[in-house]
């Protein structure tokens, strides 16, 4: 830890020295309203046809967000999960369905399919867009919920920039932020250094429910101008993260009490070379490489040693071809392989690599067959080498009714194919009972040689109906209504609906002798997602801001719901009997919360002073179904629903110093058991300096 | 208009009320009633073992008789005159391994008042203690309740009514409602120690009947 603030202090001086090119501008983020996740290409966010939320820089500072899920727990529509690190839930559907980029590519890594936000520092953000709803075909076919794309810049025109900052639980960041512009070369670094004690809010309990971590994220990306037509784009991140766990785990009555050390780094590099034929013809090249790894050693306190490793690799090469046909026409077309791999103590051996590989096309229509329609049509076609191939459809329409009103529709069909872990895990959870998981390659034949070993006590009905894994199937509509009356004011309304068949679920298809859980995959289920969103910006008066957004999202399993119609789903009443669920009582998939909402006050001045205040409100959810009844309603066991406050100050002075203050969750809600990622009261103070370009 | 067409759905409801009166008239079915049994205890924990960290109890079963509606002694469970035993969250009939009688059992899903009459084709099973199958099975969501792992709590699953057969050879229907003191399970934030010393407390309904149809 403290060689890593000393190796941070190091690099600072060189990093001065490296900043002799003066950039021209002053610092104006306002390249806002420029939006590239639809198209791959920058366009206004007036004349794109899915919706987007941009967070730009700005709000990132001001909110005094550190990781991406700061941040983004505060966005309309979108809710923090826990649970194998933080994902994010996105139209009620799980995170797998939402793709987290970086400059347009893709993060690997993910747990049980959760990638964990807290990996992703955000000092040198320039803005993230979120795209909701099945919006695109160029980014992969299981993009339903939508695309998070978080946006560096490497011809930023600050050229030095450090901040440090202390907080509760003793939490340090620092952060180094370079750039170096000429005419022909533009280069971003960035160096972080997170750190954080960690945090317990149970009483009297020794284990910290966020664990002791220590990151460090390096990025750096080159820009090289080739040519007027021709230029070359290199970039690399690094995340080093070492978590200091101590856990305990119940399982069948029995606590297990384990510590250790888990260790995660995960690095990515792309290149592309881009090169504009003509006005009217542009071409792409690029390469992704991209790996994650992840260590996790474990003491039980019986001395049983426990080691879980995981390697995920993913190599990608693409190319995207636009082309203006017309005045109102443009066309996209690209093709692309992917070969991806993964490694795991959790696998069978994890010397052996599990592998799979796609190769993709796609293409993209956008037609504007007057000033008031933009049309755009795109199919893509995964070749996928474990499963069978498969078209995705998606489309999308906005209508410019008039200069206030737009109307935007998206529908699309997508398909998310079994993960490595859901076809190769296996295993046993020695810190937790034993229980095991099997993923189904191998499933019915590893179950079988246990048996015959004698210490399988009982196989269920559906162990018999495990077979190799079926994608998931989607489709999803979206459709929004924007209104900005003046530019002081603007409301969006926005409906969706998801549906997806094949669902993929973990299911016990059996027991040890020991009684101890055998679980495998089974594609069973059929859900829905449906709801509505609302969210609106208001000026109140110079400087003044205020925002907010309401989501209410209704979701349920289809063959349940025809369970509880069928009347053979039971619940009790209040007098203690049984008596059958009606579905008024269902409350659809667990960890979904009807109601949401979030209400802001901003204010800055323009001598640089800003202060914030934000409210969110999430409603209560389904956690556990305590009533074993197989299905979530009123009598299982809840979240409670609860509001949490947040507020920052601070001033940009002229010199480039910025100071800033902060409190989070102001009125210290604490849910232990079922917001672990969100501690008591904590506090930060904040200092910042930048090197200003004085022209 | 609208009192007399209120006074003709009376009359018809009226007729048809007598019309069934007549007609049950002709057959003799004693309408049997369900009673409910509150705390019931069934070898409730005494503590935790030191060096184990686990829960100990007397390790006794609690033998009840539906057909006299009370407790029976330990001592008579070599005999005919219980019919279920409950210790923790395992039930023993009256038959098999577990004793001498012609006990045995089922778990019907279903609700309690929708069980009229056993259909003919319903097995009973019965207790085998060597291959530790039982007429009712163990185990979380297999038979009668289901465990939380994360909650520690034990809730007897809705719609499931165990169906047994007593030591004498009659039909009883039983639904269990609850597993803690009081009837009241306990909230998710209690003590691991109510958690603990307030369960094994069964709350349960049952129907006998006593002529050996296998009515209710």
């Amino acid at each position: 830890m403290k060689k890593s603030i000393l190796y941070l202090l190091c690099i600072l001086p060189g990093a001065l020295l490296a900043q002799i090119k003066v950039v021209k501008d002053t610092i104006a983020m306002d390249g806002d309203s420029v939006v590239v996740t639809a198209t791959r290409s920058e366009r206004k966010l007036s004349n794109v046809t899915v919706p987007v939320t941009i967070v730009n820089a700005k709000q990132i500072q001001q909110t005094g967000s550190l990781r991406l899920t700061d941040i983004l727990k505060e966005q309309p529509g979108l809710t923090m999960t826990s649970g194998f690190g933080a994902g994010v839930q996105l139209q009620g559907l799980n995170p797998d369905y939402t793709i987290i980029l970086i400059n347009g590519e893709p993060l690997v890594g993910r747990t049980a399919g959760v990638l964990d936000l807290n990996r992703i520092a955000l000092g040198n953000v320039k803005k993230i867009e979120i795209v909701k709803g099945p919006s695109s075909s160029l980014y992969g076919s299981e993009a339903m919920a939508g695309v998070i794309n978080i946006i560096t810049d490497a011809s930023s025109k600050i050229p030095l920039q450090a901040s440090l900052r202390y907080g509760t639980y003793d939490t340090k960041d620092a952060s180094v932020n370079t750039a170096l512009t000429s005419k022909q070369f533009f280069y971003q670094g960035y160096y972080n250094y997170y750190a954080t004690d960690g945090y317990s809010i149970r009483p009297n309990s020794a284990s910290r429910v966020t664990t002791p971590i220590e990151r460090f994220n390096i990025n750096q990306q080159f820009k090289y101008n080739i040519s007027n037509t021709t230029n070359l784009v290199v970039g690399g991140r690094y995340t080093d993260e070492q978590i200091k766990s101590d856990i305990s785990v119940t399982n069948g009555g029995t606590t297990i009490h384990s510590n250790g050390k888990e260790h995660n780094t995960d690095y990515n590099l792309s290149a592309s070379l881009n090169h504009r034929f003509s006005n009217t013809v542009k071409t792409s090249f690029r390469s992704y490489l991209t790996e994650y790894n992840s260590i996790q050693n474990l003491l039980t306190l019986s001395g049983a040693p426990y080691t879980d490793v995981l390697n995920h690799l993913f190599k990608r090469i693409e190319n995207q071809t636009d082309w203006v046909v017309g005045k109102s026409l443009t066309a996209i077309i690209g093709g692309g392989a992917v070969w991806e791999g993964v490694k795991s103590s959790r696998y069978d051996s994890e010397k052996v690599r599990k592998s799979n590989s796609i190769q993709y096309g796609f293409t993209q229509l956008e037609w504007t067959p007057n000033a008031k329609f933009i049309i755009i049509g795109g199919i893509r076609f995964d070749q996928n080498a474990a499963f069978a191939s498969a078209w995705s459809p998606k489309g999308s329409l906005l209508y410019k009714i008039n200069k206030a009103n737009k109307l935007k529709l998206s529908v699309g069909q997508g398909f998310k194919a079994p993960d490595f872990r859901q076809l190769y895990l296996d295993f046993t959870n020695a810190a937790a009972g034993g229980y095991s998981v099997f993923g189904t390659a191998q499933a019915q034949k590893v179950i079988g040689t246990l048996n015959d070993l004698g210490q399988i006590g009982v196989l269920y009905d559906n162990f018999y109906q495990l077979k190799v894994l079926q994608p998931e199937y989607s489709t999803g509509i979206h459709l929004s209504w924007d209104y900005e009356p003046t530019n002081k004011t603007f409301i969006s309304i926005q409906a969706f609906r998801n549906d997806i068949r094949n669902l993929i679920q973990v299911q016990q298809v059996g027991a040890y002798v020991t009684g101890a859980q055998i679980y495998s995959y089974l594609n069973i289920g059929r859900a829905f997602t449906t709801g509505i969103e609302i969210e609106a910006k208001q000026q109140l008066a110079d400087g003044l801001f205020v925002s907010g957004g309401y989501q209410y999202v209704k979701t349920g399993d289809k063959d349940q719901i025809a369970q509880i119609k069928a009347g053979t789903v039971y619940t009790r009443d209040a007098n203690g009997l049984s008596k059958r669920l009606s579905l008024s009582e269902y409350v659809g998939l667990p960890n979904n919360s009807k109601h949401k909402f979030q209400l802001k006050l901003n204010y800055y001045h323009a001598n640089g002073f800003f202060v914030n205040i934000r409210a969110l409100y999430r409603s209560k959810w389904a956690v556990n179904n305590t009533n074993g009844n197989e299905v979530y309603d009123n009598g299982d066991s809840f979240a409670s629903g609860y509001i949490s406050l947040h507020t920052s100050i601070g001033k940009d002075f002229k010199n480039g110093f910025s100071v800033q203050g902060g409190c989070d969750n102001i009125s210290n809600y604490i849910d232990a058991l079922n917001l672990p990622n969100l501690p008591g009261r904590t506090f930060f103070g904040t200092i910042k300096y930048q090197i200003l370009n004085k022209k | 208009m609208r009192n007399f067409f209120n006074q003709i759905v009376l009359v018809v409801v009226l007729s048809v009320g007598l019309f069934a009166c007549s007609k049950s008239d002709t057959t003799t079915v004693v309408p049997v009633t369900a009673i409910t049994v509150r705390n019931l205890s069934a070898d409730t924990v005494l503590g935790i073992n030191s060096t184990t960290g686990m829960p100990y109890s007397a390790g006794k079963y609690t033998f009840y008789s539906l057909e006299k509606n009370g407790i029976v002694p330990n001592t008579d469970s070599a005999s005919t005159k219980w019919d279920i035993a409950f210790a923790a969250t395992k039930i023993l009939t009256n038959g098999g391994t577990s004793g001498v009688g012609l006990g045995g059992a089922f778990v019907f899903t279903g609700l309690f008042d929708d069980l009229k009459t056993i259909s003919t084709d319903s097995v009973f099973k019965t207790d085998n203690s060597a291959t530790a199958t039982y007429a009712i099975t163990t185990g979380s969501g297999k038979g009668w309740y289901v465990y939380d792992q994360l909650t520690s709590l034990i809730t007897p699953l809705a719609g499931r009514i165990l169906v047994i057969r007593t030591a004498s050879g009659k039909y009883a229907k039983l639904e269990v409602m609850n597993y803690y003191k009081g009837g009241v399970t306990l909230l998710t934030s209690a003590s691991d120690a109510d958690k603990l010393s307030k369960q094994r407390y069964y709350t349960f309904h049952f129907s006998y009947q006593p002529n050996g149809t296998k009515t209710f």
